[in-house]
Parts: C-alpha cells; sequence; structure tokens
C-alpha cells in the first residue's frame, strides 16, 4: 500500500471512530429525549388523571354523608361536580391506555363506578336511607373503598411502569454518554500509535535519506539506504540510489 | 525488540476479537436488543485497530523469542481491554472495574462473574461474554496463528509461552502443524460437546455457549444457577465427560485420537489426574451423603460434577458447594489448587507440577538417608533436569505465595477470610467460584473495586503462569 493511502486510512480510521461514536452519541440522546416524552405521555398523564378521579370520589363520599345529614343541595352539587371530575379523569385514563393490560384495569374502575354510582343516584334525602349509618357503612362507603382501590391500582401500575422507563433512561443517558468516552479514549490511543507508525515508516527513512544524500555530497561515497516498506519512499530510495550510481560514473 | 513487529500481531489478535464481536452483533440484531450497538462499536474499534498495524507494519516471517513472548502477553491484555468495550458501553451492573473483571475473567477462562442476575444480559453480550472463554482457552495466539500461514517458525515461539512451558517440553510439537492439531481437536471437541447437549434437549444457544465454557474451562453459563438450571442429569454426565476431556493434556488427547492408546495409559500424569478426581469424588460424596443429600445417588452426582468442575478449573455448578461440610470444602479448595494438566485448557499448579513436587520431596528424603546417592527425580522413566524440578517448586511456591498476598489484600478490604482466600485460590487457578460470598451460586459482585483489580491481576498472573507476566514487567525486556 502507498504512503498516501496509509496515511490516509490512519484518518480514515480515526474519523470513522469519532463520528460513529458522534452518531451513537446523538441516537441515544434522541432516544433519551423521546423517553422522556413517552414517559410524560404514557405514564404521568394517567397518574394525574388517577388523581383526579380518586379527588372525585373523596367528594362524591362527602356529598353522600351531605344527603345522610338532610342537606339535598349541597351534597348533590358536590356530587354533580365530582361526577364531571371523575368522568374528565376516567376519559384521560380510558384514551391512553399504553401499557399491556392497562385496558383491564380501566374496566375494572367503570364498573365499579357504575356499582357505586348507583348507591347514590337514588334519592336519599327524605327516604328511609336519610340519616342511615349503617346502609352507609354496609353499602356506600364500601363501594367507595372498592373504586378507590380499582382506581389506586392503576396509579400504582403507571407509577412502577414510570419507575421502569425512567431506570431506561438512566441506561440510555449511559449509553449516550459512553460512546463518546471510549472513541476520545481510543482516538488518544490510536493518535499515539499512528504518530508512532508515522515517526518509524515516514519520518525516519527521510531522515535516513537526507543523511545519507548529506554523506554522499561531504564524502563523495554512496551508502545503503534501506527503507523497510514497500512504498513511495522505497521508490524514493530507489531512484536516489540510481542517481547517485549515474553521477558515480 | 522490534515493537512495530509485536503490534502487527497483536493486531491480528484483535481481528480475532472483531469476528466474534460481529458474530455476537448478529445476534443482537436478530434479537433486536440494546446490546447491538455496543457490540457492533466495539466489533469496529476492534477491527480498526487490528487492520491499522497491518497496513503500516510489512509482513514478517522471523519473529524472536522475545517478540513471541511479548507479543502473546501484550496480545491477551489488548483482548481484555477490547473486550470489555461491549461491557462498559452496555452499562446495567457494568461499570469500568466490572467489565474489566468480566473481560479478564472471560479471557483467562476463569468464569468468576460480577453479574448478580446473568440472565437479565442480552443474548449477544452472553455469547461474546462465552466467546471470551473460547478465545482465551483456545489461546488467541495460537489461533491466529494457525490460520496465518505469513508467521514461519514464529508459531513454536508463541506456543512455548502460552502454554505451561511443562507442556512444551513434553509435547513432541515442532512445527506449525502443532497449532493446527491443537484448533482441530478444540473445535472438534467444541462441535461434538455441541451436538451431544442438542440431543440432551438444550437449546442452540445454550449447548453452543455451555460447551464454550466447557472446552475452553472457563465456566460462565447463561443461567444465574448454572448447570443446575436445566436439572437434567445427561447433560451433567455429558458436560462432565467434557470438562474431564478438556483437563487432559491436549497431546495426550491427539495420541488417543490417533489410536496410541497405550501412550495414554503410560501417562502417570494422566494417572494421576484421573485417580485424584477420583478420589476426591468419593470423599465428598461419602461427606455429603447424610448431612446434605439423603440419596447416595444424589450425593455422588452432585459432588462427581462439583469436583470435576473445580478439578478442571472449569466452575460450572449444580449445587450450592458453600453450604457443604466444612471438609468437603477444604478438599474442593485443595482441587482448586492443583487443578488439571498442562497442555490443557486448565489453569491452577497443574497436576504435572504436583507430580514432580512430591517426587522431589520422595527423592530428598532419599538422599537424606543415603547422602552419596546420586538420585534424580524421574517421571515417565526420563530423568527430569534438576533447574525443572528447581522452578517446579519455585512456581508453587511464588503460586501459593501471590494468593496468599492476593487473600491479604481482600481481607485489608474487609472481606472475610474464607471468600477472601477461596476466591483468591479460585481466581489465580482460573477456577471462578470459590466458597463463602464468592460461591458456586454466588458472584464477585461484593468485592470491593480495589480487590477485584487485585483479582484480575492474579487472574492474569495464572493464566500467564506467573514468569511471563513478571518478565514483561522488567525494563530489560523492552529493550
Amino acid at each position: 500500500m502507498g504512503l498516501r493511502m496509509k496515511i490516509l486510512s490512519g484518518f480514515a480510521i480515526l474519523t470513522m471512530m469519532l463520528f460513529l461514536a458522534g452518531v451513537w452519541s446523538i441516537y441515544e440522546l434522541r432516544s433519551v429525549g423521546s423517553s422522556v416524552q413517552k414517559m410524560l405521555d404514557d405514564n404521568y398523564k394517567s397518574i394525574n388523571a388517577s388523581k383526579m378521579m380518586i379527588e372525585a370520589l373523596e367528594m362524591q363520599n362527602s356529598a353522600v354523608l351531605l344527603l345522610l345529614l338532610g342537606k339535598w343541595k349541597e351534597g348533590r352539587s358536590i356530587i354533580q361536580e365530582g361526577e364531571d371530575l371523575f368522568r374528565m379523569g376516567f376519559d384521560i385514563a380510558k384514551n391512553n391506555l399504553t401499557i399491556p393490560g392497562e385496558q383491564s384495569y380501566v374496566k375494572a374502575i367503570e364498573t365499579r363506578y357504575e356499582t357505586y354510582k348507583t348507591m347514590w343516584s337514588q334519592p336519599i334525602v327524605g327516604t328511609k336511607r336519610e340519616a342511615d349509618l349503617n346502609w352507609y357503612f354496609e353499602e356506600t362507603h364500601r363501594a367507595f373503598l372498592s373504586t378507590k382501590a380499582a382506581v389506586s391500582e392503576l396509579m400504582v401500575l403507571n407509577d412502577k411502569n414510570m419507575y421502569q422507563t425512567a431506570s431506561e433512561l438512566k441506561a440510555k443517558s449511559h449509553r449516550a454518554t459512553m460512546p463518546g468516552i471510549v472513541a476520545i479514549l481510543c482516538a488518544l490511543v490510536f493518535t499515539m500509535g499512528f504518530n508512532y507508525f508515522v515517526n518509524l515508516y515516514v519520518v525516519s527513512p527521510i531522515i535516513r535519506i537526507t543523511k545519507g544524500i548529506h554523506k554522499f555530497v561531504e564524502t563523495g561515497k554512496a551508502e545503503n539506504i534501506e527503507v523497510e516498506t514497500k512504498d513511495e519512499l522505497a521508490d524514493l530510495v530507489s531512484s536516489i540510489q540510481d542517481m547517485i550510481a549515474r553521477l558515480m560514473r | 525488540m522490534r515493537l512495530s513487529v509485536v503490534l502487527r500481531y497483536t493486531g491480528l489478535v484483535l481481528l480475532v476479537d472483531a469476528t466474534f464481536l460481529f458474530t455476537a452483533a448478529v445476534i443482537s440484531l436478530n434479537d433486536g436488543d440494546s446490546a447491538l450497538l455496543p457490540l457492533l462499536y466495539a466489533a469496529l474499534v476492534a477491527a480498526l485497530f487490528g487492520v491499522f498495524p497491518i497496513i503500516f507494519v510489512p509482513s514478517t516471517t522471523s519473529i524472536t523469542n522475545k517478540e513471541g513472548f511479548i507479543i502473546v502477553v501484550f496480545g491477551w491484555l489488548l483482548s481484555c481491554a477490547v473486550g470489555l468495550l461491549p461491557y462498559v458501553l452496555w452499562g446495567g451492573e457494568f461499570n469500568l472495574t466490572n467489565s474489566w473483571f468480566e473481560s479478564v475473567s472471560g479471557f483467562t477462562t476463569t468464569g468468576a462473574s460480577i453479574l448478580t442476575n446473568v440472565e437479565a444480559l442480552p443474548r449477544g453480550l452472553l455469547f461474546w461474554r462465552s466467546a471470551t472463554h473460547w478465545i482465551g482457552g483456545t489461546g488467541i495466539i495460537i489461533f491466529v496463528l494457525s490460520v496465518l500461514p505469513s508467521m514461519g517458525k514464529a508459531g513454536m515461539i508463541l506456543y512455548r509461552t502460552e502454554m505451561s512451558p511443562l507442556a512444551a517440553e513434553n509435547f513432541l510439537f515442532r512445527t506449525r502443524r502443532t497449532i493446527h492439531i491443537l484448533v482441530s481437536i478444540y473445535v472438534g471437541l467444541t462441535v461434538l460437546e455441541t451436538a451431544i447437549l442438542l440431543i440432551c434437549g438444550l437449546n442452540l444457544f445454550d449447548a453452543v455457549t455451555h460447551a464454550f465454557g466447557t472446552i475452553a474451562t472457563g465456566g460462565f453459563s447463561t443461567k444465574n444457577t448454572s448447570v443446575a438450571h436445566f436439572d437434567s442429569l445427561s447433560v451433567e454426565i455429558v458436560i462432565m465427560v467434557f470438562m474431564i476431556l478438556s483437563g487432559i493434556h491436549f497431546g495426550v488427547l491427539f495420541a488417543a485420537v490417533s489410536g496410541k492408546l497405550e501412550e495414554v495409559w503410560n501417562s502417570p500424569i494422566l494417572k494421576f489426574y484421573l485417580v485424584a478426581l477420583l478420589i476426591g469424588v468419593g470423599l465428598v460424596a461419602v461427606k455429603v451423603h447424610g448431612c446434605i443429600y439423603h440419596d447416595w445417588g444424589e450425593a455422588i452426582r452432585y459432588a462427581s460434577f462439583q469436583v470435576i468442575s473445580l478439578g478442571t478449573s472449569t466452575g460450572f455448578a449444580t449445587a450450592d458447594s458453600s453450604i457443604w461440610p466444612p471438609f468437603a470444602q477444604l478438599l474442593l479448595i485443595s482441587f482448586t489448587l492443583q487443578c488439571a494438566c498442562a497442555g490443557s485448557t486448565s489453569g491452577g499448579i497443574k497436576t504435572d507440577r504436583i507430580v514432580i513436587f512430591w517426587k522431589a520431596v520422595v527423592r530428598r528424603i532419599k538422599s537424606i538417608q543415603h547422602p552419596s546417592a546420586v538420585i534424580t527425580v524421574k517421571l515417565n522413566n526420563a530423568s527430569l533436569p534438576d533447574d525443572v524440578v528447581e522452578a517446579t517448586v519455585l512456581f508453587i511456591a511464588l503460586y501459593l505465595g501471590i494468593t496468599f498476598l492476593t487473600t491479604l489484600v481482600l481481607g485489608f478490604l474487609g472481606v472475610d477470610p474464607l471468600t477472601a482466600f477461596s476466591g483468591s485460590a479460585a481466581n489465580i487457578g482460573n477456577v471462578g467460584p470459590g466458597f463463602g460470598g464468592v460461591g458456586s451460586f454466588g458472584n464477585y459482585s461484593s468485592i470491593p473495586a480495589l480487590g477485584k483489580w487485585a483479582l484480575t491481576a492474579s487472574m492474569l498472573l495464572g493464566r500467564l503462569e506467573i514468569f511471563s507476566i513478571m518478565v514483561l514487567l522488567m525494563p530489560r525486556s523492552w529493550e
């Protein structure tokens, strides 16, 4: 291989190592970005929706207690407010099914909420249920806790998934930084090796050739210059030796 | 010494590494796992670093002893350095120290791991992990030389350094043909074991990786509970047979394949190796029967596997020997120190040296009884020169000294004595698992970082037969 190609290959290898590490780092960084977005879209949205549903359920539970006390207007107003909030949270959760099996959790919430809803959707004030604490504890409160538990399960599922995504993020950020570090270290080692080879197979022969020519000029005696490689420098030595041979004739 | 020549041939070693890294990357690509880019980049780095010296340095057929020697040691160290790249790039449990530990453990065929959950690794990385055993076992240098016809006499020079000096003494290999024979036996055994494991019901990936681990006497498994995961007597028997075969001098194996069975049976080293294993199995089975296993069949089954595994420096496991009675543990530690025959891929002091050592002890006793008598140490009806006997005894002393020193380092770092001693012995012997915290189902993750570096140093010392590394560190070697 010619000298030009050898030197070019050195630079090409160096460039390739750095370029590929750079491309990989960019790819991983972009992946980190999309993971963050995914985490926000997939999990954080559902967690927020769950919180909304729990808040709505708490409101409805308080409202049922107000109805038991005979406060119809306040109770019904809070129940409606809770219903709107719950529906808003539920719709977000229902339209954000991103984890395998998440649909069954949402279905469970829907079923339990429907059961809970039947408890307070019928009249309470002015009926036999008014001030019936036994009915409240035996049926309504249980249905409330059951629905709340279903919502909590959805929140835990998303929490776990968010933790997993965060762990993946850590791995991705490691993979985004390591290629750069490795490439820099490899490039340093490679540069040292490249420098050694250039020195050994390019600079040193040139120095030997120069010394040989100087010696010939000073003494008129030809000196055998050895070059290990079969490249442009070997051709140069051969040409110089031919020239010296002609001059000496 | 011509550094450029050293760099050229270590470059060839890196190209072998690159080939296996690319293969691992293909597995990752097929699985679509997260190890693809780390493996691919590491393969590329290895290939580029390997190709560059070949471009610059002209081919040479004459390599001096010193150059051959440096190529071997340098090749090992560079392979270990390149081998850590996929681990450190992938991340997970692999920081720099852990990656270096895993890589050195692989290439030296030690099989000690820092991984708490092996099965969490992508299959591409698991393949690379096992491949490091196989490359290390075959002797990267031997492998490279066997496929490169341009080396001329250099092959033999490298071979002498790579293998135990004792193996070079008693094995009639004088040409490059030697290396072809060694590699043929090595590849043949690997293929045969893979095929039999497939018949036994393992899938291709597990069969190949476990064959790599067995023939190289390495011990990296793809399962958290090693071979115990398969819970198959046939798999255990196959692995045991191949562990025993891999612990035998390759020259003896070649003699056996060539039909020269008389030579095989006349080998005192082989006799000692097999009888020692047999006695070991018997004694351990007696001790574990009753307290651990109530059935004799089970006692023999598990005792056999553990004794053969440690006695050949492999390190696979089918039982947690850390909970076995103290006598059984001590016996297993003695096998960890001794290991198998020189000229195999096994580590440890080696049975050859143990035999010579005891013969030297007998000679000493005889010379005390008969001060005027000229008594020589004989092996296979041939007298051994005194310098061989002296070197053997010196090696054993140095080996035990380094083991003790590593134990002290680990003890200083707060590691308990059993873990420290058995871990040190298991690492310098390239065995892998020790006892205590680093038992057969345990790992080295709890060892402090400095301790891990000390253990990797002892792995390299053990693999390169101590003196090679020591000579490399002498400034005169580089003149």
